[in-house]
């Protein structure tokens, strides 16, 4: 018998698995499936940052659009580290497709809206 | 070749400084951290002390009631703050009151132009947080509060204004005397040559002259003392300096309205081996505490917002040592100014010039004593403010929200020749993260506002010392 | 400059108490210090908001920007890059602002409300021990740094406090690049939610200290190194269980105080729980026509509480502005008895009863199981029944203007269920 903490939302069902990967504790059904993730191949959002040429903002916030295998995290920022945003940016865009060829895109949580004639925030 | 170099920028260091510029000799003032005033200046009560507790016919005594009456000229000449809280000593007993009135005639020798006692109860009408277990208090009204590390700096820019030189990050580490003129060597390798040494090194006085005397008359005996900051919230509680009767290890844990509205508790006094780790403990803590017992029964600990601890250069000789050194000619200790040092400043310059130096240099003709500070922000009326906006839009830019510092007045402590840098010594200056939250808010913006105005990069800047960058490494940089 | 509503901050609570009070016959005018909307938010780039109020987790930039848009769409005024000096009441309230660009200002509001957000406890409030040098700071300020400027603080850290800020942070700035020692918690349990222990400690092999603090700070000018020891029940530490960590950061979680320093002028009556004012049911403080919500009014842990509290208040802001006060306040208190830590509101108005009352509050002891009671006069009125019952998270409790039997106070317990 595994016991967890379920990670997919602030409540942190308390979670227990037996050895034929049967869940219990969750309270709703995407606690199963983390549950069995978790055991089998487990997944995390990743949440970062990346450069801009932008001194008003000079770095945008982005995640992943879904979770990554855990293990590829720390790769993940490190290609993260090669982008720079040159352009203005809305909230869903995406800023880096197949990352690591995981078919999880990262994508842009914050807009920037910079009047790039005049480098002001318009 | 300079007339005079003074080692050390600290309150004494630069009333020594702003004294001598008065006459025609040229002077250097060499401080050897990255800020001026870094040790005891800026880490003690901030009493202008009336006097009334110095051994009499001691230099303490005399130059501390000489000192205190010159802090009103400081106050117009120099624009720095000076509150005029007057003091309570305080006695819970007939024994206590023996010695409260002995102390009274002490003061009296030494010249304290007012002294009263007051019973408890009178007391307590006058200050209501006093303990009820004050059963009479010896008044001292010209006892006075100021921030200490302003008048080392308006000392420094008027001696600067009037021709004296100053460079900071200048660790003197080789004095050598050759026949008429003295040869120092800094730690960066830098030889600087002068007639005269004015030691004014706090507690490395003893270093100093070791490295020049053969034999030192004196020791430093370094003592630490912890201090707690009461947010400016509690400003209501106290107006004078409450001060328990004096022991032979000095004058006790007092309580002490700050001139921004804080109030200040403490020291405590414990002797340490290392001259430059100042730690606060939580067995000071624990003895302020207890201590301060005997002066209130309400102390709102819960509104305390900072805490430190300052070294005080105590000796081993029993007053103030200021005179020429018996080996060496032209060699000046002013040594072991440990508490009334604050007080005496002003006089110990003035009795170092001309009684031990006995300069005979001629006074300049034009020596202007006027320091002028634009006053701070905060303390205008709306009026006031209105018009320094006008003449300056940054005054309208509140950069430090919790003791509304402007974004003008920032700029203004980086300029000039005691500008600084650095997040504290702009702390220090215009008082920005000084308040309830710390800097928590407004640092990252005065650290903008020093790489703008400096030219430097943002992880550059540093905290107080050199090599201290707030921020370590820039992220997101191609490998 | 007259208004009729002034909502100082521009975060959270400011943008849906602002959104919630917009009405066509008033003027609204919103004062945020920063040169953008979204207060702390922006800074928040990880998820776990919006849960309860979209029924999606997004990160703190996005959650600001569905209220930013709506907050836009709606056309309210608002100043950016302004700070308000204080806050005076005469007929009307007087606010003195200023900013770079326009100077200083008066602003004349029928009503106010305060929406600032809350600032970080630092070193100097629970006095610990030791040297003076660059490297400690709260957890928020590295954040900003990180997330918004860019920048590492330092590159081997010691987190004390296991508050969100403080997990998150250690999450971070491993994902950066910096060695995350450990944190320590002067609690027996954390304070953070549970997910953030597995997936910002557990996931890095970053050990918790529980019931450890940090008792000794070494470095005259960087920080060298840091003492943390095992304390007793009664929070003192234990001689014998010191563990040193070579950092050069110190990163401080231990707690968030709302910011009410603009009330300084004013008679506001506080609470010396919350560290803020006392309010009403309708989010009003004493004086009559201010208002508070938000981290202001009482650390929340979840944004979306902080936007539902915020709605409430804006309406009853506008309301205040449209059909007037009370003719006269009959206000009775709001008891916190067994395992309850504090109630927001302290107070229920009862001369005006055609609105719901909501409780906001928070327990003093973790529990499996549990059900919240209110008595009035004695008599159980209404309950609740609840799981996983933590002090760090808030609990709230809804009460129907029927299930009052009077108008006399109302306390609120909490009783554990025992399996």
């Amino acid at each position: 018998m595994k016991q967890m903490t379920c990670i997919v939302c602030p409540v942190g069902c308390h979670l227990s698995i037996d050895d034929n990967l049967k869940i219990t504790g969750n309270r709703c059904p995407r606690g199963e499936k983390y549950g069995i993730d978790e055991m089998t191949h487990p997944k995390r959002m990743l949440t970062s940052t990346v450069r801009t040429i932008f001194s008003s903002h000079p770095r945008l916030s982005v995640k992943s659009n879904t979770a990554l295998p855990k293990g590829l995290i720390f790769e993940a920022i490190s290609v993260l580290d090669d982008i720079i945003i040159d352009k203005n940016v809305k909230i869903g865009d995406v800023i880096f497709s197949n990352i690591m060829n995981t078919g999880v895109d990262m994508i842009a949580t914050a807009n920037i809206q910079i009047d790039t004639n005049h480098g002001r925030s318009i | 070749m300079y007339d005079y170099i003074i080692i050390g920028a600290g309150i004494i260091g630069t009333t020594i400084a702003r004294e001598l510029s008065k006459y025609q000799v040229n002077i250097l003032v060499l401080e050897k951290e990255n800020d001026i005033a870094n040790q005891q200046t800026t880490a003690n009560s901030a009493i202008i002390h009336s006097g009334h507790d110095p051994k009499p016919g001691t230099l303490k005594a005399r130059l501390c009631v000489r000192g205190n009456a010159l802090y009103h000229t400081l106050e117009k000449e120099l624009s720095i703050p000076l509150l005029k809280t007057g003091a309570f000593v305080v006695a819970h007993n007939p024994d206590e009151e023996t010695l409260l009135h002995a102390l009274e005639e002490r003061a009296k020798i030494n010249g304290v132009p007012e002294t009263m006692i007051l019973t408890g109860d009178k007391a307590r009408q006058i200050e209501p947080n006093l303990t009820k277990h004050a059963t009479m208090v010896l008044s001292l009204p010209t006892t006075m509060v100021t921030y200490p590390w302003e008048v080392a700096i308006a000392a420094l820019e008027n001696a600067i204004k009037n021709g004296a030189h100053f460079r900071k990050n200048s660790e003197v580490v080789k004095i050598q005397k050759n026949e008429d003129k003295f040869i120092l060597t800094l730690k960066s390798g830098d030889t600087l040559e002068t007639k005269h040494i004015i030691s004014a090194a706090g507690i490395f006085s003893d270093e100093v002259a070791h490295m020049i005397e053969e034999h030192v008359s004196y020791q430093i005996q370094p003592r630490k003392g912890e201090y707690y900051v009461l947010d400016r919230k509690a400003v209501q509680l106290f107006s004078h300096v409450l001060y328990p009767l004096p022991t032979e290890k000095g004058k006790g844990v007092l309580i002490v309205p700050q001139v921004h509205g804080n109030i200040l508790l403490g020291p405590t006094s414990t002797l340490v081996d290392t001259k430059e780790i100042a730690s606060t403990t939580q067995v000071g803590m624990a003895q302020i505490k207890e201590d301060l017992k005997r002066l209130a029964e309400t102390i709102p600990y819960e509104l305390i917002i900072r805490s430190f601890a300052g070294v005080r250069a105590s000796s081993s000789y029993d007053d103030f040592f200021i005179q020429e050194s018996k080996e060496v000619k032209g060699f000046y200790h002013v040594a072991g100014i440990d508490s009334p040092g604050l007080t005496a400043a002003p006089a110990i310059a003035e009795y170092l010039v001309h009684e031990v130096i006995q300069i005979k240099n001629k006074p300049k003709e034009y020596f202007n004593p006027i320091r002028q500070k634009q006053k701070a922000f905060y303390s205008l009326s709306v009026d006031d403010r209105k018009r320094l906006i006008e003449s300056d839009p940054r005054y309208g830019n509140i950069i430090c929200k919790c003791e509304k510092i402007t974004e003008a007045e920032i700029v203004s402590a980086i300029q000039g020749p005691t500008g600084v840098d650095t997040i504290k010594g702009i702390k220090k200056r215009a008082r920005a993260g000084g308040g309830l939250c710390q800097g928590g808010y407004c640092e990252s913006l005065v650290l903008k506002i020093i790489a703008r105005e400096t030219g430097k990069p943002l992880n550059s800047i540093n905290y107080y010392a050199e090599n201290t960058p707030i921020l370590v490494q820039e992220t997101k940089v191609k490998k | 400059m007259k208004t009729d509503i002034a909502i100082i901050g521009g975060g959270a609570a400011g943008l849906s108490a602002a959104l919630s009070a917009y009405d066509q016959n008033l003027n609204i005018l919103v004062i945020e210090r920063e040169k953008t909307l979204g207060g702390i938010l922006n800074q928040c780039i990880h998820n776990g908001f919006g849960l309860h109020v979209f029924k999606e987790e997004l990160t703190g930039p996005e959650y600001a920007s569905r209220f930013i848009q709506k907050f836009h769409e709606q056309n309210i005024q608002f100043k950016l890059h302004t700070t308000v000096l204080d806050i005076k009441k005469n007929q009307d309230f007087e606010l003195s602002i200023s900013s770079l660009e326009s100077g200083m200002e008066t602003i004349h509001a029928k009503a106010v409300i305060l929406s600032s957000g809350c600032y970080e406890r630092t070193r100097g409030s629970i006095q610990i021990p030791g040297e003076r040098p660059k490297g400690i700071m709260p957890a928020g300020s590295a954040q900003r740094y990180l997330n918004m400027e860019g920048y590492l603080v330092g590159k081997r850290i010691f987190i004390l406090g296991s508050g969100d800020i403080g997990l998150i942070m250690a999450r971070r700035m491993t994902l950066e690049g910096a060695k995350v020692l450990g944190v320590a918690e002067i609690m027996p349990y954390s304070n953070g939610l549970t997910r953030n222990i597995v997936q910002c400690l557990d996931d890095f092999d970053i050990p918790l200290y529980l019931s450890h603090t940090v008792t000794d700070i070494r470095g005259k000018d960087v920080l060298e190194g840091i003492t943390i020891q095992k304390v007793d029940e009664t929070f003192k530490p234990i001689p014998g269980t010191e563990i040193q960590f070579e950092v050069d950061t110190l990163l401080l979680s231990i707690g968030l105080v709302p910011d009410i320093s603009l009330f300084e002028s004013l008679n506001i009556e506080k609470s010396a729980i919350t560290k803020s004012a006392i309010v009403n049911q309708f989010y009003e403080t004493n004086i009559e026509g201010l208002f508070v919500c938000g981290n202001a009014l009482h650390v929340h842990d979840l944004v979306d509480w902080v936007t539902e509290e915020s709605e409430k208040a804006g309406r009853c802001a506008k309301n205040y502005i449209l059909h007037g006060a009370s003719e006269h306040r009959m206000e009775v208190s709001v008891k916190p008895g067994k395992h309850i830590r504090y109630i927001v509101p302290q107070k229920i108005d009862f001369s005006r009863k055609d609105a719901p009352v909501e409780l906001s509050f928070r327990t003093t002891k973790k529990m499996e199981s549990g059900i919240f009671y209110v008595y009035q006069n004695g008599v159980l009125i209404k309950s609740k029944k609840a799981k996983y019952i933590a002090p760090a998270e808030m609990e709230h409790l809804l009460i129907k203007p029927e299930d009052f039997i009077s108008n006399d106070p109302i306390e609120l317990i909490l009783e554990e269920v025992k399996s």
